[in-house]
């Protein structure tokens, strides 16, 4: 049914049906609940505290090197493993890799003391070692994404784990360079704004603290809502929107010692790019990383610049290093699938025992 | 513009709200990029965290003269079972580390079990091949023991071929004697057979002239008559000429 108005050789038609359909669409997604998260079959090998590893096996093996996943410790585990079609887990078990992803969970009051040596050392070193345990293999191939990709780098510089191959997805290396105001910038570095006494005095920072400091980044943040107005009348756009929705207001809270190490070690001191950190009593030296490295950063990344991740490049001991841009933003890079691709591309051939 | 294409209000919107957001945000960005904001920012922080933290204290304050629990003795309790759960934790890694040792000591026995059968075996064979030899050597010491008998059976015909080879060179001896002996006898008889045989050769050249006078008359003979058959022949043929 098309309604044309007195001017119809000017202005064209408005397909009602298709009006219909769209404000039907909003509406039931303003009122509905949120989507459930489909996550690519699994089984859980181990948990400690609130994390959890999880164990994905390939539809169809092809590798004999598993794939270890990191993500950062802002984020909610199913960033990697969004959904049917565009899960970045799922893309890679139907490459035929085994995957293991580590679900760091939302700390609560009680693990207000945990630090990122903690974090490091008692949890993803200990989770690699038990990954390695359960697969069989020789060695992993570890995949950092975002902080993820930091702990990552800082892992594999300190451990005598046997990893394999190491890809850094849109990684801060470099926390000098930042992506808030010049003046805000000086003022963190400087120490005069510091989040030592909101740390403790909250001991774990809220989610919502978490939400508030993405949102601060970009405080108009209208465009989800338009595009989803603008293409409610697509089933499967808005199934993606809803998903990804959902992702975006569920960050995980903070454990406040470690936030409080983050921000002092990293964005203060810029303490990795120095070769400073020291982590569980063992000093941080990127050179010591010698595995085949893939670092790749997004060309509308406004989270993590592409300034902030090539540092790693010239500091890392590995002889085979690969560096690639790729099209997209930095949430689009996990949350389309494209990183199963691009990871894929890169692991292939160095993924048999 | 045909009938067939719509209009969509939105896709003009979504470009221009595009626009107005990033147009927005960078102004907010320039905008809140001086010391002020960056003061304000502090002191509502400073501000808000000693907020937090006098609600935190009397919370307890309130909770223990309540006699109740607060949510920092429910994470105290849960920090308990955490602390249990990484201990669990080692004991599991030390429990692995107890096997994988156990598992590679197995492997070394199991490898050292193989190698004492392997050798077992080997020494097995090796006794077989020794009895035989043993065997053997029992075999070619009899056999010995026999040649020795032989040996022996040897020597003493040996020494009876001696005696004989003696008794030989004197039956030697006595054949030269015998022979020389012989050869006398006969030299006599060929004598006396020499003179018998010069009688006889005497008697064989009277014959020999008896029997030269005896052809020379009976080849006369011959001739006469050979003369009166060619005569007769003759006389038997002149008749018919006639």
């Amino acid at each position: 049914m098309t309604v044309k108005a007195n001017g119809a050789p000017f202005i064209p038609g408005l397909d009602l049906e298709k009006e219909a359909t769209r404000w039907n669409q909003v509406f039931k997604i303003m009122t509905g609940p949120k989507p459930d998260i489909i996550s690519t079959p699994r089984q859980s090998i181990w948990k400690k505290n609130k994390s959890t590893l999880w164990y994905h096996p390939a539809k169809d093996k092809k590798y004999a090197i598993p794939v270890f996943m990191v993500y950062s410790l802002l984020n909610k585990s199913y960033i990697l493993d969004v959904g049917p079609g565009s899960s970045v887990v799922g893309g890679l078990t139907e490459q035929g890799y085994d995957v293991y992803l580590f679900d760091w969970g939302s700390p609560g009051l009680e693990d207000s003391d945990l630090t990122l040596d903690r974090y490091i050392l008692d949890y993803l070193e200990a989770a690699i070692k038990r990954a390695i345990r359960h697969s069989g293999q020789e060695g992993i191939s570890l995949l950092g994404y975002c902080l993820g990709g930091t702990i990552s780098a800082i892992l594999a510089s300190i451990t005598d784990l046997p990893i394999k191959n190491l890809i850094l997805a849109a990684v801060p290396i470099d926390f000098s360079i930042g992506i808030v105001p010049d003046k805000w910038l000086e003022g963190l570095q400087s120490g005069e704004v510091d989040f030592n006494r909101f740390s403790d005095a909250y001991g774990t920072l809220p989610s919502e603290f978490m939400y508030l400091m993405f949102r601060m980044l970009s405080p108009v943040y209208s465009s989800p809502m338009i595009n989803l107005v603008t293409r409610s009348h697509d089933q499967e756009y808005v199934e993606k929107w809803r998903r990804m929705d959902k992702w975006t207001k569920d960050t995980a809270s903070f454990a406040g010692a470690a936030f409080k190490q983050m921000f002092h070690d990293l964005y203060k001191e810029n303490k990795l790019l120095k070769g400073e950190l020291v982590i569980g009593g063992r000093q941080v030296n990127l050179s010591k990383i010698q595995c085949p490295l893939f670092v790749f950063s997004c060309s509308r990344d406004t989270l993590v610049l592409e300034q902030q991740s090539l540092p790693v490049l010239d500091m890392v001991g590995s002889s085979d290093k690969t560096y690639e841009v790729f099209d997209g933003g930095h949430v689009s890079l996990a949350l389309t699938g494209k990183f199963a691709q691009f990871a894929d591309q890169w692991l292939c051939t160095r993924s048999q025992s | 513009m045909t009938d067939e294409k719509h209009y969509d209000p939105f896709e003009g919107y979504k470009r221009l709200a595009g626009i107005w957001e990033k147009q927005m945000n960078g102004l907010l960005y320039m905008m809140t990029d001086n010391r002020e904001t960056v003061r304000l920012m502090k002191t509502g922080l400073d501000a808000h965290s000693r907020y937090m933290e006098l609600l935190r204290k009397n919370q307890e304050l309130m909770a223990s003269f309540l006699n109740i629990p607060t949510k920092k003795d429910v994470a105290n309790a849960a920090k308990l079972s955490i602390q249990t759960e990484e201990k669990i934790d080692l004991l599991e890694e030390q429990i692995w580390n107890i096997q994988d040792s156990l598992g590679r000591l197995n492997q070394e026995n199991v490898e050292m079990l193989r190698e004492v059968v392997s050798i077992i075996q080997q020494m097995k064979t090796e006794f077989q091949q020794a009895a035989s030899q043993m065997a053997e050597t029992e075999k070619v010491k009899k056999e010995l023991q026999e040649l020795k008998a032989g040996l022996v059976d040897i020597k003493i015909v040996q020494v009876h071929l001696q005696e004989l080879r003696k008794e030989i060179d004197s039956l030697k001896g006595i054949k030269t004697d015998l022979k020389n002996l012989k050869n006398n006898k006969e030299l006599s008889q060929i004598q006396s057979d020499l003179r018998e045989l010069k009688e006889e050769t005497a008697q064989l050249s009277h014959i020999r002239l008896e029997l030269g006078t005896l052809k020379e008359s009976i080849n006369g003979e011959q001739e006469q008559g050979i003369k009166m058959d060619e005569e007769l022949v003759l006389a038997a043929a002149s008749p018919s000429k006639g």
